[in-house]
């Protein structure tokens, strides 16, 4: 327990220890925890970064649904409006056409029908005449008494 | 013929292996190996193992770099003597500390584990104290200062939980008489180690405050440039008593604790089988408290050396 010089041989030790400490111990230690602490930090904001963005991307998203769906409807209407508007007019169109049909059908039968009273006066006065040169003989002929069948067949 | 033993010696003559006594069991554990010159011509007497007489003693010079055989002639061989086993062992602890703390880190890694997690523990414990205590003035210096303290004295009180005769009678096996393994115990390590300290003390204390502010501190508190011889010598008293109590508080609380282990190992020895039963219990029990106290003063050790430098490095009036 005498002080002598392991006291000197001590304090010289000592500084050497805390030079070697200081230059090859205490930086690399020190620098690969603070790169972690940053890189750690850094990875923490990404994250939140992240976050953020997808909740934009989510709101961006309802946003852009709503509106789609909005259109849609719309678009819907439209289609409505239009399918009640072709029908109306198919029908109105297809009225006219009937009614068309009908008036020119209408118009054929009494054309027809007109004509058919036309052969049936021709024939009729043919027979007459027919029938009344047989009664008559040769003496009435159609020539001459064009003028008498036509006033007859108009008055028929 | 005197040995420096002080007993008589004759060549040939019958002889015994000392008997073992509890004052030389004590002794024995308290003496260092101690490398010096003494200055008086001295003998070394040997008693043959086989036919148990006296042989030859070997003379050794006067000033002659040898071992010290005995307390006594340690203290003969004066201030130029050197603890070996103290400062062998502060030296061997302080390269596993360096060794374990450079190379226990892998480069680039998110995930440490193991050793690497300790290191990394010890190094941020450090850091946090040193910020804390060195809230304006920044100095490179204190971190690494700190951490060597911490973990090497920690490592030197750590030998402590040895067993106490477990290292000295390999050593004494070896042909090595003296043997003590707690760099702490010994009074040189501790205030070598506050010498250190103290210089940068004062390294710092000039440095940054200027060696002006540092005499007017020393010598204008705390009754003004009157009585300046008065202020200088309470000032001095309260300066210098930072180093040695710095170095004393660890020595003692070591030396304490080594000496309690002594006590108990003396237990096992030199009593009856109930007693040494009972010393096994107290060995265990006394080693758990101890390691509360290694680690606490090894940590008060480090943070009195930063406080006493961040005081260093205060630049403003008080």
């Amino acid at each position: 327990m005498n002080i002598n010089a392991t006291l000197i041989a001590q304090a010289l030790v000592f500084v050497v220890f805390v030079a070697i400490c200081w230059k090859y111990v205490w930086p690399p230690i020190i620098s690969i925890m603070e790169e972690r602490e940053k890189r750690i930090s850094d990875g923490l904001e990404a994250a939140k970064k992240a976050d953020d963005s997808l909740e934009e991307a989510k709101l961006a998203f309802d946003k852009e649904l709503d509106q789609a769906k909005s259109e849609a409807a719309g678009i819907l209407e439209k289609a409505n409006a239009r399918a009640s508007q072709i029908v109306g007019d198919a029908s109105s169109k297809a009225e006219a056409e009937a009614e068309k049909i009908m008036t020119s059908a209408s118009t054929t039968i009494e054309n027809e029908t007109n004509k058919a009273k036309e052969e049936l006066r021709q024939q009729m006065s043919e027979i007459i005449i027919d029938t009344t040169q047989k009664i008559l003989g040769d003496e009435i002929s159609p020539e001459k008494h064009d003028a008498i069948l036509k006033k007859a067949a108009e008055e028929l | 013929m005197a040995s420096a033993y002080g007993v008589e010696h004759v060549v040939g003559a019958a002889c015994k292996q000392p008997e073992l006594t509890v004052t030389g069991y004590i002794q024995h554990h308290l003496t260092n190996l101690t490398l010096g010159r003494l200055p008086y011509e001295s003998e070394v007497w040997t008693c043959n193992a086989d036919s148990y007489v006296w042989d030859m003693p070997k003379v050794v010079p006067a000033d002659t770099w040898t071992f010290a055989h005995g307390s006594s002639q340690a203290a003969d061989m004066g201030f130029w003597a050197l603890h070996v086993d103290s400062i062998g062992w502060s030296i061997f602890l302080g390269i596993v500390f360096i060794t374990i703390f450079r190379f226990a880190i892998a480069k680039n890694t998110d995930t440490p584990t193991g050793l690497q997690n300790f290191v990394e523990m010890c190094v941020e414990f450090v850091n946090d104290n040193v910020q804390s205590i060195f809230t304006s003035a920044k100095n490179p210096l204190i971190g690494p200062l700190a951490l060597t303290i911490m973990v090497w004295v920690f490592l030197m009180n750590l030998m402590d939980l040895v067993p106490v005769d477990f290292l000295p009678e390999l050593a004494k096996a070896a042909g090595l008489e003296y043997f003590k393994v707690v760099p702490t115990t010994d009074p040189n390590i501790t205030l070598g180690m506050a010498l250190g300290v103290f210089i940068l003390i004062i390294y710092y204390s000039i440095t940054v405050k200027g060696l002006k502010n540092f005499v007017a501190e020393l010598t204008l508190h705390p009754f003004g440039k009157w009585l300046m011889p008065v202020n200088f010598i309470l000032e001095m008293v309260n300066f210098l008593a930072k180093p040695i109590s710095l170095g004393l508080r660890l020595f003692g609380n070591l030396y304490a604790g080594e000496m309690i282990f002594i006590l108990i190992a003396l237990m096992l020895f030199f009593s009856s089988f109930a007693i040494g039963m009972m010393g096994f219990g107290l060995h265990l029990l006394w080693a758990l408290f101890h390691i509360l106290i290694l680690a606490l003063q090894s940590f008060i050790f480090m943070v009195l050396t930063i406080v006493y430098l961040a005081m260093a490095h205060e630049t403003e009036d008080h």
